[in-house]
Parts: structure tokens; C-alpha cells; sequence
């Protein structure tokens, strides 16, 4: 590694702005922390619907993460590597759930995959007797909707930023396909791999709109942790505090753990 | 009460007296108090999302004699709503689903004064299934048969009338094969749009559904008389207009308006 020039220092301005957007970020969520009652919280976090919600949004989250990877690495790959014409219009939409409502998202969802008036899932359920919405499958279909932009992205940058002449080498050293994605593309590869997993599970993690628009809200079925906190805000608000706060203190770890591979530009 | 100009407080004084005295009186005290005052400013009102739709027309013909008004509509779950006003989100009119609610902003201090405190409409419970019944439900009863039923929330008041209702009829449903909206509205977008196979939902909401759904009517003994109230808010900074708006709710035009959605008389 080369030594790094010494930048020059920003201006005063530049210092007030950036505390001011701390503060507006911080400010919200530590705030959040006065209103938990400490000595009640586990038992809260233990008591049976919240349980079963935190268990719920553990598996969903975790199986809408595979599932975006699976999806979203090859994806990636063609949008990073294989130019073709229209390939920002694929983007573009592959980006959608990113910006949409996600209720909208979840009407898109059952416009698709509804049992009654879905495209495909009129036909599954008439052929095979399946049926997406109200299942916990079905949660974890609207949680990969709304987080495969996120591990979209986060590859193709790093792919992106992949310096070919590596690949070119093994290439030329006889290793095959496979050989070469193994051992050179996908360590390279891995910071922002590991970026794009954590932020997707993250989002599905925190998952709301499209989940109750399209899986809806059957308590140890398809209540989500953020499904929950949004009920209990009005019957018991101190537990509806005490999830949040598993929420936040769970994505702040995931976002502290990445520290400066979120960009993908760390060789 | 503090007003800068007496003419106001005797115009507001009056209109308060005059729908004191009951529906239908309302417009006419107004007429009566303020002649040639011309209302203006922009009043917010917090309304239950079952009332979307008529508060919309209302406020349409609240303007249309009220030119110089603007009417700005908050819409959510009757208890959402009061947690919102008293975590001092600026409203000037309260309009809940029930009495309750606004009685947890009278005991928290947050509404202008019992005078103001007014009951304007009744609603039902009604069944939505899905066009055409295809599972065949007459009565509440026949709820047992369905796979998923969509409810509201079990605090906010549409989803406690539901569960009176099932109360009534002796059905006891699994919460497994229930799924809870946010609100009203959205209980009944889960059988119209989702694949919840039937809601228990105010009759104002499934008649406005129109093909989307159809209509179950549920006999007035297994039923629920859901009252509907409105009250000025303590913080409201455009009390006059709030409170015409009040007056508008309980006058004769006003409860024309909210009988074409299926409100009744109160």
C-alpha cells in the first residue's frame, strides 16, 4: 500500500453540517432508549407472541437473504460484465422495490402470486393446491422482493471494481471456468459480497409494508418482528419499545461489523 | 376561552350553544351567528379511516359554502390517532370511531372542552366476502368455515366491535387463521385485493367497496352500534373554522351526506 497524500482539511462549514446530520440520525434513536423499561425488558422479549415474532423474522430473514443471493449474484454479474442494449432499463427496474412503497410492493406481490387474482399463483393453487400469502414462505417472498436491490447493488460495484487482469491471469495460467471463479472472482469478490448479504438481511430484517400487504398478519404464522412492534405500539407499548430495541441494536451490530466494505472498494 | 375580537367569541359562543341543542340545529346557528363573517385558514382533522370517504364529500361541501377554507385530513385507526394528538402532532378536530378514544384525550387534557365533545353518527358491523360468496356465508357463524379471516387490530375500536360481534354469536376463531390490518380499510383490502376469504368490518366500508366485495349483512341482534364522535382540539390555532366544521358534521347537510355512505342517524 502506498502512503496517502494528506488531504486538506475541509472548511468549517462542512464540520457544522456533518454534526448536524449526526445529531439528526442519533438523536431519534437514543431517544427511543429513555422510553425502555430495563428491568421488564427480557421478560418481554420472552413473552409468548413476542417470541414467536422474534423467531419468525429470524428464519424468514435469513431464508429471504439466500434466496436474494441466489437470485441477485447472477444478476449482478450480467449487469456488471455483459453489456448489452437495455441493460440500464434492467437495472432500473431490478432497482424499483429500492424506491417504491413497499405497500405497493405488496400489491405488486399479490397481483402476481395471489391465490385468488395472482398471475402465477391463481395457477399454482389451482394445479398444485399451493398457496403463498398467509404463509411464512410467503413472508419470506416479500422480504427478498424489497432486499435483492440492496445485494443488486452492492456486488456489481464490487464486481465492478474487480481489476480484470486477475482473472485474465488465471486464465491464461490454464485454470478452467469454474477454477477461476472460485479462486480468484469470488475472494475478491468477498468484502462486498459480505456487504451485500448484511444490508439485504438487514432490509428484510426490517421488513413491513409488502410483508403485511402480501403475507399479512396471523400471529405465529406471519407476524413479523416489525408487524408486531406496530400492534403493540397501542395494547403494551413498553414491549412494542423493547422489540424495536432488539431491531436496532441487531442492524447497528450488522452495520458496525461491515465498517468500510459497504462500498466495495476495499483492496 | 380567549378570543382577540368579540365578535368572534359571540359568533363561536353561539354555534357551540346552538349545537348544544342537538342535529339539524347546527347550520342554522352558524348562519345565525356569523352572518357576514367569511371563514378562512386551513384546519387539520384527524379522522378514523372508516370516515374517509364521507369526511372527503363533507369537506367538499364545507368548502364549497366556505370558499376560503382548506380542509387537511389525517386518516388512521381511532387509537393511532389519539396516540398522535397526544404525542402533540398539530390537529384541530378529532373525529373517532367510537367513544372511548376521545375520552382518553378529555382525561389527557387534549380537547378543548366537554362542549365541544360531540356524537354525530352511528355505525353496524357488516361481513365482506368475496364477489359472488363463493363459500357460501349467510350468518356469523358460517365464519367458522373460512381459512383466513381479516380483522383490525384487537385495540383499535373496528377490531374490537368484530370481536363482539363473533362474541355474540359464540364463535370462538383460532388466532391462527386471523389476520390483523393496520385499519379499517386495509381489513377489507385484504379480502378485495388479498386472499383473506371474509373481514367483519363496518357496513359504511364494504357498501363503498361496491363490486369488490360482496355484502353479508349481520342481524341487529348479533350486532354492534358503533358511535361515532368529534371533538375540538385544545391546541387548535383556527378554533372558529374547527368548530364550523363541527357544526357542518351535525347539520342537516352534513348528516345527509353521511347517510348516502350508510351512516345512521344518531
Amino acid at each position: 500500500m502506498t502512503k496517502r497524500r494528506p488531504i486538506s482539511r475541509p472548511p468549517l462549514f462542512i464540520y457544522i453540517g456533518a454534526m448536524f446530520g449526526v445529531v439528526y440520525i442519533c438523536l431519534p434513536l437514543v431517544s427511543l432508549l429513555r422510553n425502555i423499561s430495563w428491568g421488564s425488558l427480557l421478560s418481554q422479549l420472552t413473552d409468548g407472541p413476542t417470541l414467536s415474532a422474534l423467531r419468525l423474522s429470524l428464519v424468514t430473514s435469513v431464508a429471504a437473504t439466500v434466496l436474494a443471493l441466489i437470485l441477485g449474484l447472477p444478476l449482478a454479474w450480467v449487469l456488471a460484465r455483459v453489456p448489452f442494449r437495455g441493460n440500464y432499463l434492467v437495472r432500473a427496474f431490478v432497482m424499483l422495490p429500492m424506491v417504491l412503497p413497499p405497500v405497493v410492493g405488496g400489491v405488486a406481490l399479490l397481483a402476481a402470486y395471489g391465490k385468488s387474482n395472482g398471475l402465477l399463483g391463481a395457477l399454482l393453487f389451482d394445479s398444485f393446491g399451493v398457496q403463498l400469502t398467509f404463509s411464512p414462505i410467503g413472508v419470506v417472498i416479500a422480504e427478498a422482493f424489497v432486499a435483492l436491490p440492496f445485494l443488486v447493488m452492492a456486488v456489481e460495484g464490487g464486481l465492478r471494481a474487480i481489476d480484470s487482469r486477475y482473472e485474465e491471469l488465471a486464465s491464461t495460467m490454464g485454470a478452467n471456468e469454474a477454477k477461476k471463479f472460485y479462486l480468484v472472482t469470488l475472494r475478491l469478490l468477498r468484502p462486498s459480497l459480505v456487504a451485500g448479504i448484511a444490508v439485504a438481511w438487514a432490509r428484510a430484517l426490517g421488513e413491513f409494508g409488502a410483508t403485511i400487504t402480501f403475507a399479512g398478519n396471523i400471529q405465529g404464522r406471519t407476524q413479523t418482528t416489525p408487524l408486531a412492534v406496530y400492534l403493540l405500539l397501542e395494547s403494551d407499548p413498553q414491549a412494542a419499545y423493547s422489540l424495536s430495541f432488539v431491531l436496532l441494536v441487531v442492524c447497528v451490530l450488522v452495520l458496525i461489523s461491515m465498517r468500510d466494505r459497504w462500498l466495495g472498494s476495499k483492496r | 376561552m380567549q378570543f382577540r375580537r368579540p365578535l368572534v367569541a359571540l359568533a363561536v359562543s353561539v354555534s357551540v350553544i346552538a349545537s348544544l341543542a342537538g342535529v339539524g340545529q347546527g347550520e342554522a346557528a352558524y348562519q345565525l351567528g356569523a352572518p357576514e363573517k367569511v371563514l378562512q385558514g386551513t384546519i387539520t382533522v384527524s379522522a378514523a379511516s372508516s370516515l374517509s370517504g364521507s369526511f372527503v364529500e363533507i369537506a367538499k361541501a364545507f368548502r364549497k359554502e366556505n370558499p376560503k377554507v382548506k380542509v387537511r385530513f389525517n386518516f388512521g385507526s381511532s387509537s393511532s390517532l389519539v396516540a398522535q394528538i397526544q404525542a402533540g402532532a398539530p390537529s384541530d378536530v378529532i373525529a373517532t370511531a367510537d367513544l372511548s378514544n376521545i375520552e382518553k384525550l378529555v382525561k389527557s387534557g387534549e380537547v378543548a372542552g366537554a362542549i365541544y365533545l360531540k356524537m354525530f353518527a352511528r355505525n353496524q358491523m357488516a361481513i365482506a366476502v368475496k364477489p359472488g360468496n363463493p363459500l357460501k356465508i349467510k350468518t356469523v357463524g358460517d365464519l367458522k368455515n373460512v381459512k383466513f379471516l381479516s380483522l383490525c387490530g384487537s385495540t383499535v375500536p373496528c377490531g374490537q366491535y368484530a370481536a363482539t360481534v363473533l362474541k355474540l354469536a359464540r364463535l370462538n376463531i383460532n388466532e391462527s387463521k386471523i389476520t390483523r390490518a393496520v385499519d379499517a380499510k386495509s381489513a377489507l383490502n385484504a379480502v378485495s385485493i388479498g386472499d383473506a376469504d371474509a373481514a367483519v368490518v363496518y357496513l359504511t366500508d364494504v357498501l363503498s367497496a361496491k363490486k369488490s366485495v360482496s355484502l353479508v349483512k349481520i342481524p341487529k341482534a348479533l350486532n354492534v352500534d358503533a358511535i361515532y364522535s368529534v371533538a375540538l382540539l385544545r391546541t387548535s390555532n383556527n378554533r372558529e373554522t374547527a368548530v364550523a366544521f363541527i357544526d357542518y358534521l351535525l347539520s342537516v347537510k352534513g348528516q345527509e351526506l353521511l347517510q348516502s355512505f350508510g351512516f345512521i342517524k344518531i
